[in-house]
């Protein structure tokens, strides 16, 4: 049962690997404008859970609907146009195009949904001044720092105004100031866009940016304001 | 490790007196060791490295040694071909003997021999007759005993031939019992046609008499375009060989640079590492190394079915000698080493990771123009003293100014791709992609595809050097073979016997004419007591009225006739009544009696109906009927025979040549009918094109490792791309224009080159420039091929390493 007025909804998600199980019977619901953490230890399958939620790999069984549309039934290359358009990615590292410069890889997103260079540029250019990153514009990703990069991530990824913006471990890699500063910008700005965002982390304090809490263990979800496994 | 700490032995075994909670206190630090132990100890350390590091390991050290040995296999085939000719021609020598200078009387261990050479519809068949003087002739190697009269031994390709329903016409004209089969040390090769026929009837003016097989002889120095074309195949040859060498050793270099930084982590130093990254290089080429040797030993087995430029070779000739193999045993594993030192130069390998402490390479134009032009150079001036003579100064300016010219090419290119792609802008998603990965990395794209820059440059001129010299050969049969017209000459026996053999000749099927007379040289007397100033000077024709009357205007002739032609430039010595020599010495030296002869003073003059020395025309001075003039008294008289005949016949030329050997099988062909060329020539241009496809491929696959490597060493950052929602095809065409460029501009940049050389080579050999459009457009598509097979052989790889399970870190 979808729960009423969610953007994104699991049910019953099982996924294994080989013979290891990561999701077990696992449940998920977010709203829009929503900041959901996922919690938990590691190997717990929270990451699964994510890349089962965001349609980047299917679950053995279980249904993932986003609005309207079941996940689960779509094809793959469905699943990546519903990615390119409606969702967008924050990951630890090795997410940004070496070979591009910041503001190339925060237009990416828009010129692979088709937007016009120029256009596409110009965007990425706003996102990342809100992200105050505008001065490494024409720089490329090795040339800045961790903190810089992470914030280049988040400004790709909220550079298609995406519905929902996945996060996994967005500050793994940052000191705590700088984490703290990618994690306001992140939320302040899906709030402003009133983007829905899953943000993975084995953090309580990065946890704390969140509206609300879920814990996967053994592959199982709790939902720490319901209360239920 | 050295720099370690060392406890142990500091104590002097003294250990018990310490109190056991107390640490022992910082002991003095190690002296790093050096010197061949320490050396040969990092070596081994490397090589175990590349043999246990697991799958993935191996897989790395398989990929560097199929590089390694294709690249060895190559240079054993390039060096086993002096080997080659040397055994090809040493089988020659061993079973020849052209003549001795001081005839052997005849004896029991004599025989006299004749070379019998024909051809089978374009196919040279070397034929040799045999006629014992004794029970113990000489016997040629291969061979047992000679055949018995009227026998003959074949090649198995011979027999093969004899056999087969083609070969029917042929057993027309060697009609001899097949008694057997030649054995491999007779032949020159397991294609060639030839035979050893006894006939009873071969006489003095056919052959010589020897008592021995073997001669001492030299082949023949090669012409100066064959000098310059087998320079130019090595030069292009090794040079994509090397490049591609240098290549493979560099497979897994980033993976090699992140283990080497765990290394140092426990306490390696930087030259540690170094001395274990060309131990991993080492036992990689120690592998291709070996497996070269397996590759060209398995390879070679197909010299047997190869004919190049007539040049058909066993199996066990292609053999490399024993200081090119053993210089190629050695330098291979020691250019692996040299290569991985240069590829970390500029590289620190730190205890967190790698450190690139080389400033950003900014590609200098002056050098790279500097090789190109210094070979010009080198060339220009050869190209000026036309036609090239060979002479080891020019050899060496040729091969120094054609590895230059081809190497600066390869030198060219990289600033080049740096000059085309740094000005790139724009473009689509996947253009974008592939434009800024050049911008910032096209080092190992650059390096694998110089490799098909210089085949491609090479083949090209090599290409436009063998169209240059067939079209001269082609040019030359063309005028020669606008008739169709055979000519044949062989030992007058008189000239009922030249009668006999035009009846004959007339009655073949498909002959429309036949011109033929019983010539000779003839010169002045000499002069009493001093050698002849001059040799033969002039030419006689002796044949009847009717013959004669094919060749000029005579008006009344009757046996015993003379006439004097109007041919220009007659010597006076011949004129009515003079007296001339009929024994006239070929040459200065020549020790001959004088034959004196004097042309009747009734003698008329004839007009010769197609004077000249063309094909079709005739020279002769002087003609004479048979009772006028003697022809045993000339020096050397030849029975020569003009045979015309009707294309449309099939196979006429074939009854011609069997009606020429039913009259003589020592007569011999002159004709224009087979142009030999056109088959060698293009035997070498298809050798040359597969062998320069090969090394395409090879760059190709040299490309693809490159390439899949680099996908994998990005795989995390594709499974992001793919996360995002990036369409598969965007990547794959990313893929495709990464490679394209690259290689376009180096196609580019081969084509130029090529043709610059193979406009010089041309002007050396003093031929019209010539490009051979087709060859050039066939080696550029080859090129777009290995486009194409790279970006198609990528994709799979590509894809899979697009899943998801990149994203997962635990």
């Amino acid at each position: 049962m979808t729960p009423e007025g969610s953007l994104l909804a699991a049910e019953g998600l099982y996924k294994s690997y080989g013979v290891t199980p990561a999701l077990d019977g696992a449940e998920f619901s977010i709203h829009p404008g929503e900041v959901v953490a996922v919690m938990g230890p590691s190997g717990s399958g929270k990451s699964t859970l994510l890349h089962c939620l965001a349609g980047i790999i299917s679950p053995d069984s279980g249904t993932v609907r986003y609005g309207p549309h079941t996940l689960t039934g779509m094809s793959d290359a469905q699943r990546s146009a519903l990615r390119r358009t409606e969702f967008g990615f924050v990951f630890q590292f090795g997410q940004l195009v070496p070979e591009l410069t910041c503001l190339e890889n925060v237009a990416l997103p828009l010129r692979l949904n088709g937007t016009k260079r120029k256009q596409a540029e110009q965007q990425a250019r706003e996102w990342m001044e809100r992200l105050e990153v505008e001065s490494v514009h024409g720089q490329r990703p090795g040339e800045i720092s961790g903190g810089q990069g992470q914030r280049i991530a988040v400004a790709r990824a909220l550079a298609t105004r995406p519905r929902v913006i996945f996060a996994d471990e967005p500050t793994g890699a940052l000191d705590s100031l700088n984490g703290e500063r990618v994690l306001t910008l992140l939320t302040n700005a899906a709030r402003d866009t009133n983007a829905a965002v899953v943000l993975v982390t084995h953090e309580a304090r990065v946890a704390a940016y969140s509206d609300r809490e879920i814990v996967v263990r053994d592959g199982k979800v709790k939902d720490m304001l319901a209360g239920l496994i | 490790m050295s720099l370690l700490r060392s406890h142990a032995g500091t104590d002097g075994g003294r250990g018990g007196e310490r109190a056991p909670t107390v640490p022992a206190p910082p002991g003095p630090l190690a002296t790093p060791h050096t010197g061949p132990a320490r050396w040969a100890r990092d070596l081994a350390m490397g090589m175990r490295f590349a043999a246990g590091g697991g799958r993935e390991g191996w897989i790395r050290t398989a990929l560097t040694a199929a590089g390694v040995a294709l690249g060895v296999a190559v240079l054993l085939l390039g060096s086993s071909v002096p080997t080659l000719m040397n055994s090809w021609h040493g089988r020659e020598k061993a079973r020849e003997n052209l003549g001795q200078a001081h005839e052997p009387r005849p004896a029991g261990n004599t025989v006299r021999y004749a070379s019998v050479d024909t051809t089978f519809r374009g196919a040279p068949i070397r034929g040799r007759l045999v006629r014992p003087d004794g029970a113990h002739p000489p016997i040629p190697p291969g061979i047992r005993h000679l055949p018995g009269p009227g026998r003959m031994l074949v090649s198995p390709a011979l027999k093969e031939l004899l056999d087969s329903p083609e070969g029917a016409l042929l057993r027309d004209r060697l009609d001899y019992t097949v008694a057997g089969v030649i054995g491999d040390d007779g032949l020159l090769g397991p294609q060639e046609l030839t035979y050893v026929a006894q006939s009873a009837t071969l006489a003095a003016p056919d052959g010589y008499r020897i008592d021995h097989f073997g001669k001492s002889w030299d082949p023949p120095p090669m012409r100066a375009p064959v000098v310059l074309l087998v320079i130019m195949t090595c030069v292009a040859l090794m040079m994509p060989v090397m490049v591609f060498i240098g290549t493979s050793v560099r497979f897994g270099n980033e993976r090699r640079e992140r283990r080497l930084a765990a290394l140092r982590l426990v306490g390696a130093d930087v030259r540690m590492t170094r001395r274990i990254a060309s131990g991993e290089a080492l036992f990689g080429s120690l592998l291709g190394l070996a497996g070269g040797a397996v590759l060209f030993l398995g390879g070679r087995q197909f010299a047997s079915v190869i004919t190049l430029w007539d040049v058909n070779v066993f199996p066990s000739d292609v053999a490399p000698g024993p200081l090119a193999a053993a210089l190629i045993a050695l330098l291979v594993p020691t250019a692996a080493v040299l290569v991985t030192l240069f590829a970390q130069r500029g590289v620190t390998v730190e205890p967190l990771g790698i450190v690139r402490n080389r400033p950003p390479i900014r590609r200098r134009l002056w050098w790279r123009l500097a090789l190109p032009a210094v070979g010009t150079l080198l060339l220009v001036p050869l190209a000026w003293q036309r036609p090239w003579t060979d002479t080891p100064l020019n050899t060496i300016r040729l091969a120094a100014g054609s590895m230059l010219l081809l190497f600066g090419v390869t030198a060219l290119l990289p600033w080049l791709v740096d000059a085309v792609v740094g000005r790139l802008r724009g473009g689509p998603v996947p253009w974008q992609l592939a434009v800024r990965r050049l911008q910032l990395s096209s080092g190992s794209a650059t390096r694998a595809v110089s490799g098909i820059t210089v085949a491609v440059a090479g083949a090209i001129a090599i290409h436009m050097l063998l169209t240059g010299m067939q079209a001269g050969y082609t040019h030359a049969y063309a005028q020669s073979g606008k008739l169709p017209q055979l000519g044949l000459w062989g030992t007058s026996k008189g000239w009922p016997q030249t009668q006999r053999a035009l009846a004959a000749l007339r009655g073949t099927t498909g002959v429309t004419a036949v011109r033929g007379a019983i010539d000779g040289l003839v010169g002045p007397m000499p002069l009493a007591g001093r050698a002849p100033a001059r040799g033969a000077r002039a030419t006689v024709a002796v044949g009847s009225c009717a013959e004669l009357r094919r060749l000029a205007r005579l008006g009344s002739c009757r046996d015993g006739d003379t006439f004097l032609t109007d041919i220009p430039d007659r010597d006076r010595v011949i004129a009515p009544g003079a007296t001339i020599d009929l024994n006239a010495p070929l040459a200065e030296d020549d020790p001959v009696a004088p034959h004196p002869w004097k042309i009747p003073g009734t003698a008329r003059t004839a007009r010769l109906i197609a004077p000249g020395h063309g094909p079709g025309t005739f020279s002769y001075d002087l003609l004479a009927t048979p009772s006028a003039l003697d022809t045993n008294r000339l020096n050397g008289p030849m029975t020569e025979i003009k045979v015309d005949f009707d294309r449309a016949t099939p196979d006429a030329v074939e009854h011609i040549r069997n009606t020429a050997a039913r009259i003589d099988p020592s007569m011999n062909e002159f004709s224009a009918v087979d142009n030999p060329h056109t088959q060698q020539y293009t035997s070498v241009r298809n050798g040359l094109f597969v062998g320069a496809a090969i090394t395409l491929l090879l760059i190709g696959a040299g490309l693809i490792i490159s390439t899949v490597e680099q996908l994998y060493e990005r795989r995390r950052l594709l499974s992001t791309l793919d996360a995002y929602g990036t369409r598969r095809a965007t990547l794959g065409w990313s893929v495709l224009w990464q490679t394209t460029l690259p290689v376009v501009l180096g196609l580019g940049l081969a084509l130029g080159c090529g043709l610059a050389l193979g406009s010089l080579l041309l002007s050396m050999i003093d031929s019209a420039v010539i490009v051979d459009w087709p060859a050039v457009a066939a080696m550029t598509g080859i090129g777009g091929g290995v486009i194409l097979f790279v970006t198609v052989l990528s994709l799979p790889p590509l894809w899979r390493m697009m899943r998801p399970e990149g994203l997962r870190t635990e």
